[in-house]
């Protein structure tokens, strides 16, 4: 790396002697192959502020992150450290500089303690490693941020909110002035989001320069002091003040029209029992999974559950869809018993199931789209993909697919164009006309465009009087969009409202196992 | 000082049709180009012992049909080890199914062949080859698709077993397939009505044609019909084969058992073509080894492996040959070989990944 830093005479900040932004990328364009991921981006933050970088998956956020981080250099471009060129060929340069990334996907060694993790890479440990020093160190690193953590504890026993904590932890303890969070939120409950924003404020109250990387709007504006709105590489807005952005605002920035996520709760008949679930208990590996769920799902009615994930949800989605056969209890749906009959039959009683993973279960990701339309059909044994073609080609065009033609290959596909595929080919039926959709986390990931359309469809499902069950662990998703909600942990429900008059504390509480009707549900 | 550039492997988006075809070439020529390095260092010139090579292979009009004769079994063991790896499954015991498959069928030939005639010999010769081949891998079958065992350690390791029980019958005195009153041991040919003519005077038997038709049926097989769209669904994710309620652990067993079988079927064309017996040479001809390498080759395109079984063969008998008219060591056919498989594995790294050299920049503009 050249130590040699230019003063840059043609800065165009900072007029009038200003102190100099604590870190500043001007003119920033970044080519990948096909793309133009950032064109011309200039974004500043100061000392103490939390600058949110807005845009939708692809908008070039990360990418701009990376470059600050020293993860990607820029094609053309230059970036400033208090008003010095300084330049970041790797993230350990961003290191040097005092920058660091908290990935969304955490880099953390499970097996470690967090006192070693969080002094891993750095490079004044000695070939001994004395455990009571370095477990000092950590903590008070920690503690003096107001981020109590043991050193001790093992990070694979850790929650996903304890082991962000980790990772900024990590940051700090590496010298970090200025962290970037990717997508921070997106792994955490609404208590743990809460927590998380105290450390914000708590590191910035402290000097600390937040960039935080988001698309959920509500966050944005709580948050940030700043906000740069991306869309297609470009910034397509800036708004400055804490609490001065709307989300409907920041939404047209992001999209570039206007955008309405909650569709009216239209008045609709409801019918008869679709989904009927009695006493379904399931033990795997001799853990209790599900305990004793009882419910029923009518047509023309749209059933939230919602739950911290790992509670029970993928299994309870896997046992109605007949891919796993519960303990004890039964499951029919349209009247027919299900239980113990694979999902072969519980699609033939009208079940259609979006699974949590778009690609890889819901999707084959090598195969086309219109191979993938047959997965869940029936097959003759030469397989007639010709006659396909033509309902291949209208879905794409009524689902507004992003592709090429029936052709194209799921792998290739954004994740907000393969969620619309595998909604159309669950809602197209395929053995029977479609009685029960089963949708897990169904928007999770995806743009503000995409969320809007999977909405509208499963809003459209509902109306046209088909019984759909919603599994989401975004609990505003689940709030506005069903008719009843309830609440799963540890395997039970612990919780029942309807959707209307449902409160976000009282469901956020539950959520966490706080509830108070929490004792009767299992056990 | 820093290096002037470096490298940089950047992930492709997605693979040009070209490279399809370019990558195998280029492998192929890229092992010639070492086997000339060799051919120096030894004292033998490399453009002659090439340019005899191909005369023998390919040009001459029996050096093409000794190939394509060679070429037969090739294809045979490929397309086994083929339809395997197609399906993440890796049956590296071809060599021991193809041994299995013709002991069956020299059974076959020993024991039914005085009383049938040829048109129904023939058939059950190489039915019941494929079964043996079936058989063998029954067991790596079952509990790679019950337990999850290592399908390459299984197959290998039988393959070593099945070697020895070929040596059996034919070492030990008094064996039922061993000929007797010869000075070396050898198997006994089978009975006539047991075995193929070949064209004229040529060492081609019409096994080449039902091979390549084979071939051309797997393709359809996987290609075409439902039974490989569940290969392909479950090879590539086995957990939306769960979701979509197909059978992995069925699918996984037959498609290791049609493996075996083809391998088998390898070993009785032996018997019904050129072979014809039980011959103690051919342990030394890794019949199922070379199967691995041209599937490789071909990317487990049946349809390519017509192609590169006979390009491969022709390095064979090309080899074969050398050494009786030129005394080369037939061995630089094998190490061909071998170069070519690695040069066809590493290959796949430039279908993956362009690879650009980056000028460093001293100081950014």
């Amino acid at each position: 790396m050249s130590s040699t830093s230019h003063e840059v005479a043609q800065g165009p900040h900072h007029s009038g002697g200003a102190a100099p932004s604590a870190l500043s990328a001007h003119s920033i364009v970044k080519r990948f192959p096909g793309v133009l991921a950032n064109d011309n981006v200039n974004f500043d933050i100061n000392a103490g502020e939390v600058h949110t970088l807005l845009g939708e998956n692809g908008a070039g956020k990360s990418t701009l992150a990376a470059m600050l981080c020293g993860l990607y250099q820029p094609d053309s471009g230059y970036i400033l450290r208090n008003g010095e060129r300084i330049s970041l060929p790797s993230p350990r340069a961003g290191l040097q500089h005092g920058i660091a990334m908290v990935h969304q996907h955490f880099k953390l060694v499970e097996r470690f303690s967090v006192a070693e993790n969080v002094v891993l890479g750095s490079r004044d440990l000695n070939f001994r490693i004395d455990r009571n020093t370095i477990d000092e160190k950590v903590a008070a690193v920690a503690e003096s941020y107001g981020l109590p953590i043991d050193p001790t504890a093992v990070v694979g026993e850790l929650s996903v909110g304890q082991r962000q904590r980790v990772e900024i932890v990590k940051a700090l303890y590496q010298g970090a002035e200025i962290l970037l969070l990717d997508e921070p939120t997106a792994v955490l409950v609404p208590a743990e989001v809460e927590k998380l924003f105290e450390n914000v404020r708590a590191m910035t109250a402290a000097g600390k320069s937040i960039v935080f990387i988001s698309h959920k709007l509500g966050e944005v504006v709580e948050i940030s002091d700043r906000v740069t709105v991306l869309r297609n590489g470009q910034v397509t807005g800036h708004v400055t003040g804490k609490g001065s952005a709307n989300t409907k605002e920041l939404a047209k920035l992001m999209v570039g029209r206007d955008i309405d996520l909650a569709p009216q709760r239209a008045s609709h008949p409801i019918g008869h029992e679709i989904l009927q679930i009695r006493d379904v208990s399931l033990t795997l590996n001799g853990v209790d999974v599900l305990s004793n769920i009882s419910f029923n799902v009518h047509a023309g009615e749209m059933v939230g559950i919602a739950g911290v994930a790992g509670n029970g949800q993928r299994e309870l989605a896997d046992t109605i869809a007949g891919l796993i056969s519960p303990t004890s209890g039964s499951v029919s749906i349209g009247g027919a018993m299900s239980t113990d009959k694979g999902p072969i039959h519980a699609r033939e009683l009208g079940l259609a199931y979006v699974p949590e993973d778009r690609l890889g279960v819901g999707l084959v990701p090598s195969m086309s789209i219109l191979d993938n339309l047959l997965l869940t059909r029936d097959r003759d044994f030469v397989v007639d993909r010709a006659s396909l073609q033509p309902e291949a080609s209208r879905l794409i065009d009524q689902y507004e697919i992003k592709a090429n033609g029936p052709e194209h290959v799921a792998r290739k596909l954004s994740g907000g164009n393969a969620q619309k595929v595998l909604l159309a080919r669950e809602l197209s039926g395929g053995r029977t006309a479609t009685k029960l959709l089963v949708v897990c986390s169904p928007t999770r990931g995806l743009d503000v465009g995409a969320i809007e359309t999977v909405r509208r469809v499963l809003d459209d499902a509902r109306s046209a009087g088909q019984a759909i069950l919603l599994i989401s662990e975004d609990l505003d998703e689940i709030l506005s969009l069903s008719d009843r909600v309830f609440v799963i942990y540890r395997g039970a429900i612990v919780h029942e409202t309807p959707g209307e008059t449902a409160d976000l504390a009282t469901v956020g509480a539950a959520m966490a196992g706080l509830s108070s009707t929490t004792s009767e549900g299992h056990n | 000082m820093r290096a002037p550039f470096r490298l940089v492997f950047e992930q492709r988006s997605e693979t040009p049709k070209y490279l399809a075809a370019v990558v195998p070439i280029a492998s192929v020529v890229a092992a010639l180009f070492i086997g000339v390095i060799f051919l120096f260092a030894t004292g033998y010139s490399p453009w002659e012992t090439y340019s005899n090579m191909f005369q023998d292979g390919f040009a001459s009009s029996t050096g093409i049909t000794d190939t394509l004769g060679m070429s037969t079994v090739l294809i045979c063991t490929a397309v086994a080890a083929a339809f395997a790896f197609q399906m993440n499954l890796y049956n590296i015991g071809g060599e021991g199914q193809l041994y299995m498959g013709m002991l069956a069928s020299t059974w076959a030939g020993l024991a039914l062949g005085p009383h049938l005639p040829t048109f129904v010999m023939i058939p059950v010769v190489m039915i019941i080859g494929a079964l043996a081949g079936a058989l063998w891998i029954l067991i790596p079958a079952y509990v790679r698709s019950r337990l999850g065992t290592s399908e390459i350690v299984t197959t290998l390791l039988l393959t070593y077993v099945a070697a020895n029980f070929i040596n059996h019958y034919i070492y030990t005195s008094g064996s039922y397939f061993r000929a007797p009153n010869t000075m070396f041991p050898q198997g006994r040919l089978v009975a006539d009505s047991a075995r193929l003519d070949p064209f004229g005077t040529t060492n081609l038997y019409p096994t080449f044609f039902f091979v390549v038709l084979l071939a051309l049926f797997l393709y359809w097989l996987v290609k075409k019909t439902e039974y490989g769209y569940k290969i392909q669904v479950i090879s590539d994710s086995p957990r939306a084969a769960k979701y979509a309620g197909i059978n992995a652990n069925r699918t996984t067993l037959s498609v290791m058992l049609i493996s075996g079988a083809l391998a088998g079927l390898g070993g009785a064309m032996l018997i019904v073509g050129p072979v014809g017996r039980l011959d103690p040479g051919i342990t030394a001809l890794g019949y199922g080894y070379a199967g691995i390498v041209i599937a490789a080759l071909a990317r487990n395109n049946f349809s390519a492996i017509i192609v590169s079984g006979i390009l491969f063969a022709g390095l064979r008998t090309g080899g074969e040959k050398l050494q009786i008219s030129t005394d080369t060591p037939i061995h630089i056919g094998v190490m061909l070989q071998g170069a070519i498989l690695l040069f066809a594995l590493g290959g796949e790294a430039f279908r993956r990944y362009r690879i650009k050299t980056i000028r460093t920049k001293v100081v950014a503009q």
